[in-house]
């Protein structure tokens, strides 16, 4: 007989079949209703959405009951959980693995079914609202066969199994682990919510600008999770996780970064759209890439075919994703084959020199850098599919070509914001880039003055005061105008978002090209320096628990607060995993790790210190990032329509 | 303020600029610690047995074992970085390099990003060329009273000139 505790598993296993139903039965109604144009049909999407939502949910509470309880008849838990994690790290185990991830990634995609489905429910009879809600139908279909399959959570374990390792100890160590994955998720999958719409737009053949404006916010919103994602990483692998940088180009940051590569193209090239009526084809590909990215990064991260110290997981699920991937692209790169007539754009672009040939420039760059990162990161499988031969491509290389890829984007970054529409002559380019000129040259002369070194760190920083001097233009114009609401819209917040951009870009220059380190043997009494700062030992911290063990060394900086970089070793792994310890400030960051082994009867430890300028902006440039976004969300200033009158009469309008 | 904003003064801004850039690109950049160029060094080699990671970021035995031996080689001060970093691609073969080399079929991940950006470039070329010839109309009146109503109603809109 079962168990309270082994209920989990026939409970689990009964939601996401039933979930699967109702997303099967959701897509027949919105299909066969749209094609039929039959409203009674169309009035029961919302009922099987609302049941596959509710699935998704009971399946994911399920795991969670089998998690909190200890239900070690479940393979998964056996795989992830212990008796000795604690309450809140149990909580997250449930995605620290893949079937769990793929738990999160269904349950995040149903709830936004949901929404989109309540959302338009007054709009349901609508073909492009019903074909969009069947092609998220169709993208919940296939996760819940991977839940029911390949990666399913709630499979029986071996039997006899009373505790289990616990969620990998990088995953054990620090709250973000609460926020840091789900936020990332809601960034990949909100990305379906556009995607679903341009291909309710392809199959209608309705691809003007209506489709656009329904899902803008949805694109605004997502990219933001994906950009907040990344930057809450960033922060968790420098501040928790030792790895002693914010970016390694590693498999799986990349499997995030690619994805907001081409979002953030996106979100440039559709202001031309709604604009200009331009760009069509162009920004149904992007939406496209976009989606099926997020889906080939998580073939590549978590089919085992790439190696990441940060995939925490290997799988069989390779091929589903690999097949999904296909079958998305085919059928997308179809529907733009066979609307190609309607996708031709009435209007042209008068001049490179113009804010649409900005944002062209800006689509082109950011395409070849997604290229690039991509390149990279799947170039191991080439050689080793072509000369069966181990090779690695690592950060030196991405380093190498971002920097170039970086400094152009922030050199349209100067230009862009200050071009109008259709044209701009070099009287008007004089009289606005004007001032942000001079705020590059200061920035320059500022960075030289303190002894900066190295052409593209300084070149970074002359574009940066450039580029942010431009956005402060257009912020200082639009406030003047409207007062506080010309911080909001797309423009204004979108300028604020620049502003955190252009921070971000400028301490990574600062931190990756003036970091120093040193090793030093500290021994208690004695007052080690380096770089102009003392570090002394004045002790040790043990503390241990049933699950690990900390050690600590407690090291006086310039003589004043003892910071305590450890090393953390989890008893049923063995691992040892190293917790910075660090010293913030608005200029330069005091990083110390710790070398092992630790012995806490000596009276010293062999610690390293790394004095990395500027880092503190990478954050307040993040923070800006999210601001911006939200800012961008508001609708901004009205403003009357201003369609291409110039451009051709479409041969429809004149017949 | 006309004046001010002429292309002498912009000739002068771009003076400035280059004369900062030569200054602080030609100036002694300080001595790097050893230990700056140990990390240096070993941010270029891959761990043998790790996933991905740099000996760098690697606290695996391998890694262990290969940055004290970069660190000896650095002690001793007789190689150069490439040197040091060619020693440890003979010793453990052309794989824990983690950049590719510029040969063979390896030199395909540095031609692919740039014959990708000419190609792009020069596809942007082509659709401005295209839209030049194409954009021959005169404006419509309709065109001349849509935007004197844009001016009308904000002319110091930027955004809508």
């Amino acid at each position: 007989m079962l168990g309270v505790a082994g209920l989990a598993g026939p409970l689990g296993r009964a939601a996401l079949l039933v979930g699967l139903i109702g997303a099967f039965f959701g897509l027949i109604a919105a299909v066969m209703g749209t094609r039929n144009e039959d409203e009674k049909v169309l009035r029961l999407v919302p009922r099987f959405a609302t049941l596959s939502c509710v699935s998704a949910i009971a399946a994911f509470a399920a795991m969670e009951w089998a998690m909190i309880t200890r239900d070690f008849s479940l393979a998964y838990i056996q795989k992830v959980g212990s008796k000795s994690t604690p309450a809140l790290y149990n909580f997250t185990a449930v995605w620290s693995a893949l079937e769990g991830s793929i738990l999160l990634w269904l349950l995040v995609l149903t709830c936004l079914t949901s929404g989109i489905v309540f959302k338009y429910r007054d709009r349901i009879t609508d073909p492009m609202v019903g074909w969009a809600v069947a092609t998220m139908f169709f993208v919940g279909i296939f996760f819940f066969i991977l839940t029911l399959g390949p990666a399913n959570p709630f499979a029986a374990g071996a039997p006899g199994v009373l505790d289990g390792p616990g969620p990998n100890p990088l995953l054990q160590n620090h709250i973000l682990v609460v926020f840091h994955p789900p936020i990332l998720y809601l960034g990949y999958v909100g990305m379906t919510v556009p995607f679903a719409f341009a291909i309710g737009a392809l199959i209608t053949g309705r691809v003007g600008e209506g489709w656009l404006v329904e899902t803008r916010r949805w694109a605004l919103f997502s990219w933001g999770f994906l950009t907040l994602g990344i930057i809450l990483g960033s922060w968790w692998s420098y501040e928790v996780l030792g790895w002693s940088g914010v970016w390694a180009w590693d498999p799986v940051e990349n499997a995030s970064f690619i994805p907001w590569l081409t979002g953030t193209a996106y979100i440039h090239s559709v202001l031309v759209q709604e604009r200009r009526g331009m760009l069509r084809v162009w920004n149904l590909s992007l939406l496209v890439s976009t989606f099926s990215l997020t889906i080939l990064g998580t073939f590549l991260t978590r089919s085992g075919v790439l190696n990441s110290v940060h995939a925490f997981s290997e799988s069989h699920i390779g091929p589903y994703l690999l097949s999904f991937f296909a079958i998305i692209v085919v059928v997308s790169v179809g529907l733009i084959g066979w609307r190609g007539e309607k996708l031709h754009s009435p209007g042209t672009i008068d001049s490179p020199l113009s804010r649409e040939g900005a944002f062209l420039a800006n689509n082109v760059i950011f395409s070849v850098f997604a290229f690039v990162v991509l390149l990279g990161t799947v170039f191991p499988l080439i050689i080793e599919a072509l000369q069966n031969r181990q090779l690695v491509v690592g950060e030196p290389f991405f380093d190498k070509l971002a920097v170039p890829v970086g400094l152009t984007l922030l050199f349209l970054m100067c230009i862009a914001p200050v071009l109008p529409w259709r044209k701009a002559s070099g009287e008007l380019l004089s009289t606005r880039l004007f001032w942000p000129a001079w705020g590059g040259i200061a920035a320059l002369a500022f960075s030289v003055g303190v002894g900066a070194t190295g052409l593209a760190p300084l070149l970074t920083f002359t574009l940066g005061g450039f580029a942010g001097g431009a956005a402060l233009r257009q912020l200082v114009l639009a406030t003047r105008r409207q007062g506080l609401r010309g911080l909001v819209g797309r423009a204004n917040g979108g300028m604020v978002v620049h502003i955190g951009v252009i921070l971000i870009a400028v301490a990574l220059a600062a931190s990756n090209s003036y970091t120093h380190s040193q090793e030093l043997l500290l021994k208690k009494g004695v007052v080690a320096t380096f770089d102009g700062h003392t570090f002394e030992l004045t002790g040790f911290k043990t503390e241990s628990d049933g699950r690990s063990t900390v050690v600590a060394a407690l090291v006086r900086v310039d003589g004043g607060k003892s910071y305590s970089p450890a090393i953390t070793k989890f008893k049923s792994m063995g691992t040892n995993i190293g917790t910075p310890s660090v010293k913030s400030s608005f200029v330069k960051d005091i990083y110390l790790t710790v070398e092992p082994p630790i012995k806490v009867s000596s009276d010293s430890v062999k610690i390293k210190v790394f004095i990395k300028p500027m880092v503190m902006w990478l954050w307040i440039g993040g923070g800006l990032m999210g601001i911006g976004t939200l800012l961008s969300a508001f609708p901004g200033r009205r403003r009357k329509p201003t369609d291409a009158t110039s451009a051709p009469v479409p041969s429809e309008a004149s017949a | 303020m006309k004046r001010l904003k002429s292309w002498p003064v912009w000739m002068l801004m771009g003076l400035i600029v280059v004369a900062l850039l030569t200054v602080g690109t030609t100036r002694d950049n300080g001595p790097l610690t050893q230990s700056d160029r140990i990390d240096s060094i070993t941010k270029h080699i891959a761990c043998p047995t790790c996933d991905g990671e740099s000996v760098y970021v690697s606290r695996a035995s391998a890694a262990e074992a290969i940055r004290n031996q970069v660190a000896r080689e650095v002690r001793a001060g007789t190689m150069t970085d490439d040197e040091i970093i060619g020693s440890i691609a003979n010793t453990f073969k052309a794989q824990v390099l983690l950049v590719p080399r510029a040969t063979g079929i390896d030199s395909l991940v540095w031609i692919m990003p740039i014959a990708v950006l000419v190609c792009a470039v020069a596809g942007l070329w082509a659709a401005f060329r295209r839209w030049r010839r194409d954009n021959s109309g005169e404006a419509s009146s309709d065109d001349v009273a849509l935007v004197e109503e844009l001016l009308a109603e904000d002319p110091s809109d930027e955004d809508n000139v």
